[in-house]
């Protein structure tokens, strides 16, 4: 294992899935790739002057979110019904593990903050809130509410109604297993995903964060692993920080953050090995997706069994933000 | 256990802060796809663990996890027993609910504990803390999982806690164990104590006992109270916790013969 210490560095990904080359020309993957690295100079800044991992990560996330480009915030898939409904959760890395984590929201324009304020809020004993009660809180914080339609994007509505289109009797045959049936989409560019963050700053302090609207027509009501500790998300200074994405479900089925950090904690694996065992290990029982590690030393994996996952890194060290869509890395 | 009134689930839940029961449940089936079903937020809901093995059972379901109305709109829809939200009620909760509003007032507020058990001890109430859970091994060696809450008393509304939340509540996992947590929920979450508790034994070679007693132990140290039942596809079991007692149980087929315990008697 690299024992090196590379100091404050920053993981992000925008989420994995089937990347139709086809439809995807250069000048569009040019405009991902753009909106990659600014999420992760935002981050950096905060980095770089000595600010907390959990700023930095919430930062990141938050420009995601507010980017159409991406399945989290503006751009979010849509349910069956024709709604979005967010979900997000953040971990800190100290002995605690503090957590915060909100699902089901229509009217959070950011779900990462909220789920920051809930794990920051002295007052909140919880982790986890969902529903209309989480929103109310979010609003009693001061928390920026909008309208459901702020979340609309021309390109995730039509996504949604091809779905419905595909689940027609005399379409049925196109349609893929359930599990992956609803996500996968020829004609979009990025039919599965989420966003996430991990950062470690110069007090070896690890924090993750982790955003997503879902899957397409997911049902209403559908809670993924995004806003599920050691699912979708978990975060241990002595192991290593993990976001995934991917088919949530199989996320869920096999708690595939957490097994990240045993891997680790009880195989003394590197994080590379622990990740990309756990990411091959998920394609075998039939997960698609992939998970952004990090240790505490700035060691990070982004493993991925699909056709490609936008990601990217920086590290303070360096200042340079490298961002990637396929297997260039 | 959940239509049993002594027991925080199903009915005899504890109340939310507003004076609602919000219920939630999970179930895992430890067969290599580890399939699962989850629900939270339920308030007509009568079994949640029914509609928690619904979800996981129905071919049309690609989900583990729903939540909220809609979820109780699926149950109703799967002809599941649906009830009204006063079903639930019970004396005993009300009166805890009460006595934790009433901890709240300023007048009263040095007698609060801290407040991650402040809400759900109470001195008069001998269960202060609850969830219901069981795991079995069948003659297939397959191991299930369930558990089934109404959380702690005075919760948020809209707090979800670690019982519907696979990996944290409750794990199923033929080649090491099923595991079902009971306890202060957000301490089980943080620390995704039943998936590490089939950690240990998968990575470590630690036996169910060993493996499951560690991690209890472990919780207590961070603060958190509480207990899990672990069992493995041998039918060798568990149950360690580090609060004053946990109600639990178990039955053999080989034997027949069903054994039931409170405290440290066993």
């Amino acid at each position: 294992a690299d024992k090196v210490n590379h100091g404050p560095t920053l993981v992000i990904h925008g989420g994995a899935g089937i990347i139709n080359r086809n439809n995807f020309p250069e000048s569009k993957q040019k405009e991902y790739i753009d909106a990659l690295n600014g999420a992760l100079l935002v981050g950096y800044e905060i980095l770089k002057k000595g600010g907390d991992s959990i700023d930095a990560v919430e930062a990141s996330v938050r420009v995601m979110e507010d980017c159409p480009f991406f399945n989290a915030g503006k751009g979010s898939v849509f349910t069956l019904s024709g709604k979005n409904e967010l979900e997000a959760s953040i971990m800190l890395g100290i002995d605690s593990h503090t957590a915060g984590a909100c699902t089901l929201l229509h009217t959070v324009k950011n779900p990462i903050t909220l789920a920051k304020t809930l794990l920051q809020d002295p007052e909140n004993p919880h982790v986890f809130l969902g529903g209309i009660e989480a929103e109310k809180y979010a609003k009693s914080k001061g928390l920026e509410m909008v309208d459901p339609a702020y979340f609309w994007t021309k390109q995730r509505w039509k996504q949604h109604l091809d779905g419905l289109e595909k689940k027609k009797p005399e379409n049925l045959k196109m349609l893929n297993n359930l599990d992956g049936g609803d996500s996968r989409d020829a004609d979009d560019p990025i039919s599965m995903g989420t966003v996430g963050a991990i950062a470690v700053d110069i007090n070896g302090i690890i924090s993750t964060a982790t955003s997503t609207g879902g899957f397409n027509n997911k049902k209403d009501g559908r809670i993924g692993d995004t806003p599920l500790i050691a699912c979708g998300t978990w975060a241990d200074n002595e192991t290593c920080g993990v976001s995934g994405t991917g088919n949530g479900e199989f996320f869920i089925r096999h708690g595939v953050a957490h097994d990240v950090a045993a891997r680790m904690k009880y195989l003394k694996e590197s994080v590379q090995d622990a990740a990309s065992t756990v990411v091959r290990n998920l394609k075998k029982v039939g997960g698609d997706g992939g998970v952004i590690a990090l240790d505490k030393y700035g060691n990070f994996a982004m493993p991925f069994n699909t056709d490609g996952m936008f990601r990217g890194y920086i590290r303070v060290s360096e200042g340079v933000p490298y961002a990637y869509i396929f297997n260039e890395q």
